[in-house]
């Protein structure tokens, strides 16, 4: 779809709700576009194209100490079904009764490149030439074999206008893969799978990515259930923590959570051991939620949320700004629905000071956890409990077996107060740059 | 392309599907659109929206591998015709099935579209103030309501001329609770192929209870690590024959060699009391459907009886390759989704206990209830379902209600060991199923209560 299109469709539904004397309305518009190959082990199995667009209305309602928000979602373009679509949302905007809200206002925001131009350009290229050297890379490993791959690429374009004269024009460009490789040997199998958005080229590492799903593959082979330990201390894979740290620490840090009395966090409190800082950076190069403005046109921005352990900022967007009267974070995000909630952008830890392996060689007995089946924290509770699927057991400073199977299990909330290193290195994992982190004091099961 | 009406698309897909010979290549094509109504009420805010019909077409031919092709549906179809290629003598690269004809359209007691808004969320105030005023201790209520209207249009060159029109409802009611420092919820979900009467079943009773279970919640104690004699609620059973073996059963894993089970078939996988379905053509629950995104007719699979597996589950690729009977479990999210071996509705088959027996006759052992969520291990074998809650079994009485429980280890072993399974009548509890972690389809899982020995049980 060309730009000239983009906008001559944003008009047409700009003029219908002006010509509706719509006061308050906000345009939210995303055109999409994928190119998938998928593998039925080495062998291309689907080659999919698809593009899609889809556009969100936002209209308010203005009430004493309240506001009225509609949302509607839709793809006709049909002046008929807009107006019927504004009809709605005014409707919904009247019966809503939501904290008070005002749509943001215009604002300079510098735009940061989110794309990368040799995908807008040519995505059938990109995607053909990497998913094969994917293949290649994969068909050189020895001893193991891949069942499936999924890669693709997406590329998304942007528009965001609201009654303010706001008017907000964003591209992105990102991947996503999916594999599994297999190893196999005296009737044993194992495997390594995993998948994933990467935001930038740079981010996929075929090369590095492959040998090392190889050999975690292989090394599953010889893995063995942990030894339980209701005392453990586990490193977390920077993916591992991903899934650890923004559903649980990410809840508790928002307006929304603090406003809805569910956080745990009150600012100044010590929420976790004095070597974690982690930050929320909309603006982060190579985040995959960095974009110059957040999803009701607030600029993005660095906010720290834990500096030394001790909590010192919320994340705000325009709603609970509003209510709790400060400024919004630009920690707006769009759900599925068409709806805008309080959420985290992309959050970094800041690196510690030793390296991952001098962090395993410090360590006496421990286990190194690269992949659970599923961490899926409680939000609210921060429990979890996890099965084993990639990881090892260290004694005297080593990787003395694999491990599989068998559980870890602990509270997040309680976890990053009994953290005891944190690597040099880190990792971009979707929206989050994270370092290896061991903690102590948790139960592992078997 | 602005399709108005049903005849004007279905004229249109005959058009473009006569252009390939079915001699000469496999083609099909399906219109997906869907309407919903989404709202949300928490105690800061209330989230509306309405999806007024987003739709979009897919189209894709078999020429030794899938080219697919997908548009919104407002797109220019004349696309597909130059995207996917006109092709000779590779009509017998798939295997052809049963050509048909359907349009059906499920009608809910109460229709949505007959249902004025204000109605929808007046009903959600309601609930959320019977529940926020129900016990000082509740802190913070969420209510979600969500109706969906999926109307699936497919034509293909073997003949299958297809439409369904399928409503899809759900409410979920999370009461939190706070005593102290200790926050902690349960929660009420009601799902399935229904319309607004979903409302009529949620009784100021029923809500009673979810508030009752939060607050139970505050006294949970943490669940003991290590091996047990378990029983587990048909959420968990469902869990269980879903995520940790359905999965594996997928035929496309099977012919990926990734199913620990490939080399199971016809073989013992569980107690001979064990009996496992898949089954789309249940009526009106959240998993059924007349036909898959494939045309298949919507069948019933029987997956493992008396403990012997005897079918995989297929789609039309992989019953193909397989030379099997397809029963209409190749699904896609939407258009913009991929067609992937999907499981519909998944559930042990009753047995001839009652629960009481059941639980008198373990002396130590843990009762996981509530299915939370569960992640499949279709190589390995391995399981990871998580229960809410649990309760702690002494001396056959249910005892201390314990925090989420995580069942683990190997699911063979665990399906082998179960020595009982509960009399009472099937239930199935509705969720949504990712192929990995993307490609959500709604499925339901259930059966009755089953008990099982020496399984790995920990906090969850």
């Amino acid at each position: 779809m060309n730009e000239e299109m983009s906008t001559e469709r944003l008009d047409r539904i700009e003029a219908i709700l002006k010509s509706k004397k719509i006061q308050e309305f906000e345009i939210f518009f995303v055109e999409k576009s994928l190119y998938e190959t998928i593998f039925l082990k080495d062998k291309t199995e689907n080659e999919r194209e698809i593009s899609d667009f889809e556009y969100f209305l936002r209209i308010l309602t203005q009430k004493e100490n309240k506001t009225g928000i509609g949302v509607v979602k839709g793809n006709s373009l049909e002046s008929s079904q807009i107006k019927k679509n504004i009809d709605t949302c005014v409707l919904l905007s009247k019966i809503n009764s939501s904290s008070k809200y005002d749509f943001p206002s215009k604002v300079n925001i510098s735009p940061i490149n989110t794309a990368d131009k040799s995908i807008l350009s040519d995505p059938l290229t990109i995607k053909k030439d990497l998913a094969e050297v994917l293949i290649s890379e994969v068909n050189q490993q020895k001893d193991v074999s891949p069942t499936f791959l999924r890669f693709r690429t997406h590329s998304n374009h942007s528009f965001l206008r609201n009654s303010n004269e706001l008017k907000l024009e964003a591209r992105k460009t990102y991947f996503f893969m999916e594999f599994s490789l297999k190893a196999q040997e005296n009737g044993k199998l194992s495997e390594f799978w995993d998948c994933g958005y990467y935001k930038e080229k740079e981010h996929l590492k075929l090369n590095e990515r492959v040998s090392s799903w190889a050999r975690r593959a292989k090394d599953t082979l010889r893995a063995v259930e942990p030894t339980p330990s209701d005392n453990a201390l586990v490193i977390f894979s920077p993916s591992v923590l991903k899934k650890a740290i923004n559903p649980v620490i990410g809840i508790h840090a928002l307006g929304q959570a603090h406003a809805e009395k569910i956080s745990r966090f009150n600012i100044g409190d010590v929420v976790a051991s004095e070597n974690i800082n982690i930050i929320d950076d909309g603006l982060l190069e190579g985040g995959l939620s960095s974009n110059s403005w957040d999803s009701e046109g607030n600029p993005h921005q660095l906010t720290e949320v834990i500096k030394n352990g001790v909590f010192q900022n919320r994340l705000y967007d325009q709603m609970y700004a509003m209510l709790e009267e400060k400024q919004s974070t630009g920690n707006a995000k769009r759900a599925e629905s068409g709806t805008v909630v309080n959420g985290i952008s992309n959050f970094k830890i800041l690196p510690g000071d030793i390296s991952f392996n001098d962090m395993i060689s410090d360590i006496k007995e421990g286990y190194y956890i690269d992949k659970f089946s599923w961490l899926n924290p409680d939000e609210v509770s921060g429990n979890f409990g996890a099965e084993i699927r990639n990881g090892y057991y260290i004694k005297n400073g080593e990787f003395l077996n694999p491990i599989k199977l068998g559980n870890v299990s602990g509270n997040i909330l309680e976890m990053v107060k009994n953290c005891v290193y944190i690597s040099k290195e880190r990792e971009f994992i979707e929206n989050t740059l994270f370092p290896y982190m061991a903690f102590k004091n948790l139960n592992v099961s078997s | 392309m602005i399709f108005l009406n049903y005849e004007e698309i279905i004229t249109n897909f005959e058009e473009i599907t006569n252009h390939y010979n079915r001699s000469d290549q496999y083609f099909d094509i399906l219109y997906d659109s869907i309407s919903s109504t989404n709202i949300v009420k928490t105690p800061s805010a209330e989230n509306f929206s309405v999806n007024t019909k987003k739709s979009g077409i897919v189209a894709r031919s078999f020429l030794g591998s899938w080219k697919e092709v997908a548009i919104e549906a407002s797109g220019d179809m004349n696309i597909i015709k130059t995207k996917i290629p006109k092709v000779s003598n590779n009509g017998n690269l798939i295997a052809e099935f049963d050509s048909w004809s359907l349009n059906k359209e499920i009608k809910s007691k109460i229709d949505p579209a007959n249902v004025p808004i204000d109605e929808k969320i007046k009903r959600v105030r309601e609930i959320y103030k019977y529940v926020k005023n129900a016990d000082e201790r509740i802190i913070n209520v969420q209510v979600k309501y969500l109706e969906l209207l999926i109307e699936r249009i497919f034509v293909n060159n073997e003949g299958c001329k297809l439409r369904q029109v399928i409503p899809r409802t759900r409410v979920f009611v999370v009461p939190i609770a706070k005593e102290g420092s200790v926050v902690d919820y349960d929660y009420f979900v009601k799902s399935g192929e229904i319309g607004f009467e979903i409302f009529d079943s949620i009784e100021n009773e029923v809500l009673d209870q979810a508030v009752k279970n939060s607050l139970a919640m505050l006294k949970a104690e943490l669940p003991p690590a290590g091996r047990n004699t378990i029983i587990l609620d048909s959420q968990m059973a469902g869990l269980i024959a879903h995520e940790s073996f359905g999965h594996g059963l997928e035929a496309d894993q099977i012919l990926r060699d990734r199913s620990y089970l490939k080399q199971h078939l016809n073989k013992q996988v569980a107690s001979e009391i064990c009996t496992i379905y898949d089954t789309p053509s249940i009526e009106k629950k959240l998993g059924s459907y007349f036909f898959d995104d494939e045309g298949i007719k919507a069948g019933h699979n029987i997956l493992v009886e008396n403990g012997i597996l005897k079918n995989f589950i297929y789609d039309r690729r992989t019953a193909s390759e397989l030379k099997a009977t397809p029963q209409g479990n190749g699904r896609r999210e939407s258009f913009a989704h991929p067609v992937n071996v999907r499981m519909s509705n998944t559930y042990f088959g009753s047995g001839d206990y009652k629960l009481e027996e059941m639980i008198s006759e373990i002396k130590d052992g843990v009762m996981l209830v509530h299915g939370f969520f569960g992640m499949e291990d279709p190589l390995g074998g391995g399981m990871q379902c998580t229960s809410k809650k649990g309760y702690l079994i002494k001396n056959g009485e249910k005892t201390k209600i314990l925090k989420a429980t995580a069942l683990s280890g190997d699911v063979l072993e665990m399906l082998k060991n179960i020595d009982a399974v509960s009399k009472d009548v099937l239930k199935l509890d509705g969720g949504t199923c990712g192929k990995g972690t993307e490609d959500m389809v709604p499925v339901t899982s259930g059966g009755s209560y089953l008990r099982a020995k020496n399984a790995l049980v920990s906090p969850g």
